[in-house]
């Protein structure tokens, strides 16, 4: 019940948050430019469409998670709401917990609300608008799982404008750890090989989740490589929530 | 109080409404002191486009997005050439950005392949072009019956078109004709009704009005060259008949091997010219001058 609390609390006060209309207007905007391009694609306007719509709702749901996660924590230190907080019977994870499933929630309402506008553009277009488009717009929530739990943890240590750039910075790393793992297969020295397997295995392999190219071409998707990624997208969220209300509960206020 | 803020809000209205009509102005002045268009500029960027090695990491999962973009900007690159100079050196730059950037992209191999061997003639860009496709994309047949038709028709390497050909039948959803046309590409024969069948069906399967007019181009040249091996035999008819040479293709209308001269697929005229029979639109055509 506290935990729901924190969490209505912060889907309450993130959905008031101007940051959160202005993308998800522009992305509204991206998803309709789609009508315009579609007399200059020359026979792929049904791809273009596809690839504009999904890009963009992945494009706004990280956006979103970046900019608002990144001031979640510290919001509530610098107006000095978390002592009214932690005054009532509310353990510091519970107050961790809270707020990573209140922006849980948002990105969810902000998928969902894109999703729609999505599906209304396919059909607006004329362009085949199947179920399995939903696979991809799955696999971004939860990379986005994991975005928001490191959003969390560099809030809780960093302020905002800090915060975002460095989740923007290991979100963009993370999009190719395989050229991590690439390294490590070529280089000679041991001490580059031992690094990059290290910042390989440490780093969240969010390529895992980008399935929209597979989708997009009818390509073969093996169910394992889905259910798995899900899975390590719960372990990983999991654990920089551990971490992140480690350092929260050893933080003096 | 009230009056003054709303004059203030007034002002900053009309200032705001003057100074976009400014900027506005200002823009057209700045397009017209370019040497060139906007789209001519345009055109030009895409040889200053980074490799797709590079654009690849920077992307990171915006990949098909990019991709999206350099198909659009590729198709302005050709069209702005084939209206202009027909000169298409970046095109192979283009789609191999293209391909790197969504290696899944059939109808970017299919296009690009299409136009480089016969717009921008080089065959041998083309088929490196689709060898990639075909490394990345095995099981698809398009890609192996593209190089089986840039063998045939613009190479005139008849084992190799068969063979690819027939690696085509043999994946899934092949068009059912492929192992016939290998075998007609091993025996080198029929190659006019080969290519008139290609043709036809890449105009009839493809949305992309620019591979549609390629084919359309490609039917009225095939149907020309038909004409003149036609025209060209009731020439040498005459010659063997009337032991001179026929001074115009009328001469065979009056001996009457023909009932009326046949126009070329333009609605134009073949022309005799040395005992030679010839379209000079066609001959413009392949030459390039539109």
């Amino acid at each position: 019940m506290k935990i729901l609390a924190i969490v209505e609390n912060t889907f309450k006060e993130a959905i008031r948050d101007r940051i959160l209309l202005v993308l998800l207007v522009i992305g509204f905007i991206a998803i309709g430019s789609a009508k315009i391009i579609k007399p200059l694609a020359l026979g792929e306007e049904a791809k273009i469409i596809k690839d504009l719509g999904l890009a963009t709702i992945t494009l706004t749901a990280v956006l979103t998670t970046i900019l608002i996660g990144g001031k979640l924590v510290y919001k509530e230190v610098e107006k000095r709401t978390i002592y009214i907080m932690l005054a009532k019977p509310v353990t510091r994870y519970q107050f961790i917990i809270g707020k990573y499933l209140g922006l849980v929630l948002v990105i969810f309402f902000t998928i969902t609300i894109m999703t729609g506008g999505y599906y209304l553009m396919l059909s607006l277009t004329n362009t085949e608008a199947t179920l399995s488009l939903l696979l991809p717009i799955l696999m971004t929530f939860f990379e986005v799982l994991i975005i928001i739990a490191l959003a969390l943890f560099f809030s809780s240590i960093a302020t905002p404008i800090t915060a975002s750039l460095i989740t923007f910075v290991v979100y963009f790393i993370s999009n190719f750890t395989r050229d991590l793992k690439a390294l490590a297969q070529i280089s000679p020295s041991v001490v580059v090989k031992a690094l990059a397997n290290f910042f390989y295995y440490l780093l969240p392999n969010l390529a895992n989740f980008n399935i929209r190219n597979l989708v997009i071409h009818n390509a073969i998707i093996n169910p394992a490589t889905i259910l798995l990624s899900i899975l390590y997208a719960l372990i990983y969220s999991a654990l920089v929530l551990c971490f992140a209300a480690l350092i929260f509960q050893r933080k003096d206020f | 109080m009230v009056m003054s803020r709303r004059y203030l809000i007034l002002t900053l209205l009309f200032l705001l409404v003057l100074g976009w009509f400014l900027l506005y102005f200002l823009q057209q002045r700045i397009e017209k002191t370019y040497r060139r268009t906007l789209r001519e500029r345009l055109v030009e960027e895409m040889m200053y486009f980074p490799s797709g090695k590079f654009l690849r990491p920077v992307l990171i999962e915006y990949q098909d997005l990019g991709a999206d973009l350099v198909w659009l900007r590729a198709i302005q690159y050709y069209g702005h050439h084939l209206m202009t100079d027909r000169k298409f050196e970046w095109l192979g730059h283009i789609f191999e950005i293209l391909t790197q950037l969504d290696p899944r992209f059939i109808a970017a191999y299919h296009f690009g392949s299409i136009i480089m061997a016969w717009d921008a003639r080089q065959p041998k860009e083309a088929i490196a072009l689709l060898r990639k496709g075909a490394r990345e994309n095995p099981l698809h047949w398009q890609i192996p019956f593209d190089i089986g038709f840039i063998y045939y028709s613009r190479l005139d390497d008849y084992d190799a078109a068969g063979y690819y050909f027939l690696v085509a039948s043999k994946l899934p959803n092949a068009w059912n004709v492929l192992e016939r046309m290998s075998a007609f590409a091993y025996q080198r024969g029929g190659k006019t009704e080969v290519s008139r069948q290609i043709w036809i069906d890449i105009y009839n399967r493809t949305n992309n009005q620019a591979i549609k007019n390629l084919a359309e181009r490609n039917l009225q040249l095939l149907q020309a060259d038909e004409d003149i091996v036609f025209l060209q035999s009731l020439v040498n008819k005459y010659r063997a008949t009337f032991k001179k040479k026929p001074t115009s293709l009328y001469d065979l209308v009056k001996a009457g091997y023909l009932k009326y001269l046949p126009k070329d697929p333009w609605g134009g005229q073949y022309v005799l010219r040395d005992s030679i029979v010839i379209s000079p639109k066609a001959n413009r055509l392949r030459s390039g001058k539109y």
